[in-house]
């Protein structure tokens, strides 16, 4: 039962091809588990959102309230994350510190490299995952579980595969500083003089910093006691082949599939060829994960049809 | 021979044995600190830096090294259009 997986973990990440319905998924089982006293955030990590449009509210780069049980600690609180905004604010924090650190002279050379790293390919995408951190240390804070509600497929599996590449590649700078480190007192030792401690304290101070986080998330992701991964899709031959793939890629990286979602299959009683044919194709399909199956919901928007979708997720009491 | 004279030809004698060690550990130490700026400065080298976010932030604690690192690899002119050292 994809509920009980879900509600023995922390964080939970949905995803899948785009337009299968993730969003309204990832909302229905926030819903679910609000329903039984949870406290639940819901992040959208999807350049194109659609959370606040789903929920009818304006949701932020910030926790805003979604849904309150009348009685009792269950809540919904929602998050969609503004990449744009979380460079601006990183290269602002960065361009104080060079303000501060350097001459002059070369505060405008500083400025300029600074908005070349805005427009640097990777940029974007590190943001991304700097705000994933920070929602999950959020998360882990003060909610029962957080839900990602992921980009499609390609976006999510490259996200979910950074913190191990940044662990590395801090480590590897690290190693550098290191060395370097050794040469220089080795120099001094024999008598030589270059004082550079200074700095060398402050860069390997960063790179500390960045991989504690790194490697939090990356532990984070290992660990499928505390996080699953639920695979989204419809039950056409495209976005099953593609689901298959998704479900090879998360072994490879080490996640733990906890439940695949055939979504919005077709009414029997109105489309009752199209339903065979859907019945078929998902009938052989191993993904290693348990399947579960939700109806079509006319007019995905709003609480009665997220609380229409919630019901197919909660078993009959 | 003056105690003075003596420690004169100890240091001298220290220099001969010690001095090409410590150029050697020298080059060593500023080869790591090119790598490095190297890996800092590489979107304005012209090389894409899929990191370019982190390395942003290590960048104000290599900068003044930049005109000595630029002179070094062989560049009388910094190479950089809009970072003007020299």
């Amino acid at each position: 039962m994809l509920l009980t997986d879900i509600a023995r973990r922390r964080v939970i990440f949905v995803g899948g091809k785009g337009g299968v319905g993730k969003t309204s998924l990832t909302s229905a089982l926030a819903l679910a588990r609000a329903r039984q006293g949870a406290r639940v955030l819901v992040v959208s990590t999807d350049p194109a959102h659609n959370l606040g449009h789903l929920w009818q509210r304006a949701v932020g780069n910030s926790a805003t309230l979604l849904w309150a049980a009348g009685d009792g600690p269950g809540r919904v609180d929602g998050i969609e994350i503004d990449p744009a905004a979380t460079v601006d604010r990183h290269l602002a924090a960065v361009s104080e510190t060079m303000t501060r650190m350097l001459p002059d002279r070369l505060h405008r050379a500083a400025r300029a490299h600074l908005e070349q790293a805005r427009d640097a390919p990777g940029t974007h995408e590190s943001a991304v995952l700097e705000r994933v951190a920070e929602t999950l240390e959020l998360g882990l804070d003060r909610y029962d579980l957080v839900l990602f509600d992921t980009a499609p497929s390609g976006h999510t599996l490259h996200l979910l595969a950074m913190p191990e590449r940044m662990t590395g590649w801090t480590e590897q700078l690290l190693a550098n500083r290191d060395r370097s480190e050794r040469f220089r007192s080795a120099y001094g030792a024999l008598g030589g003089t270059k004082d550079t401690s200074d700095r060398d304290a402050e860069l390997r101070r960063m790179l500390l910093r960045r991989r504690a986080r790194f490697s939090l998330i990356r532990d984070l992701l290992d660990d499928g006691d505390r996080t699953g991964f639920v695979l989204v899709f419809v039950a056409e031959p495209v976005p099953i082949a593609e689901s298959i793939e998704v479900a090879a890629s998360l072994r490879d990286l080490g996640i733990v599939l906890i439940g695949a979602v055939a979504n919005r299959l077709s009414p029997a009683d109105l489309m009752p060829l199209r339903r065979a044919r859907e019945n078929t194709l998902i009938a052989d399909l191993s993904l290693g994960a348990p399947l579960t199956r939700i109806p079509l919901v006319d007019e995905v928007v709003g609480l009665p049809a997220l609380e229409a979708i919630a019901a197919e997720l909660t078993p009959a009491p | 021979m003056s105690s003075s004279r003596w420690a004169a030809f100890l240091r001298g004698l220290n220099e001969f044995y010690a001095g090409p060690y410590r150029a050697t550990l020298a080059r060593a130490q500023r080869d790591e600190d090119d790598h490095f700026m190297l890996v800092v400065l590489a979107e304005s080298l012209g090389v894409p830096d899929p990191a370019a976010y982190h390395t942003v932030e290590l960048l104000p604690a290599v900068y003044e090294d930049f005109h000595a690192w630029h002179t070094r690899i062989g560049m009388d002119r910094s190479p950089l259009d809009h970072i003007s050292c020299c």
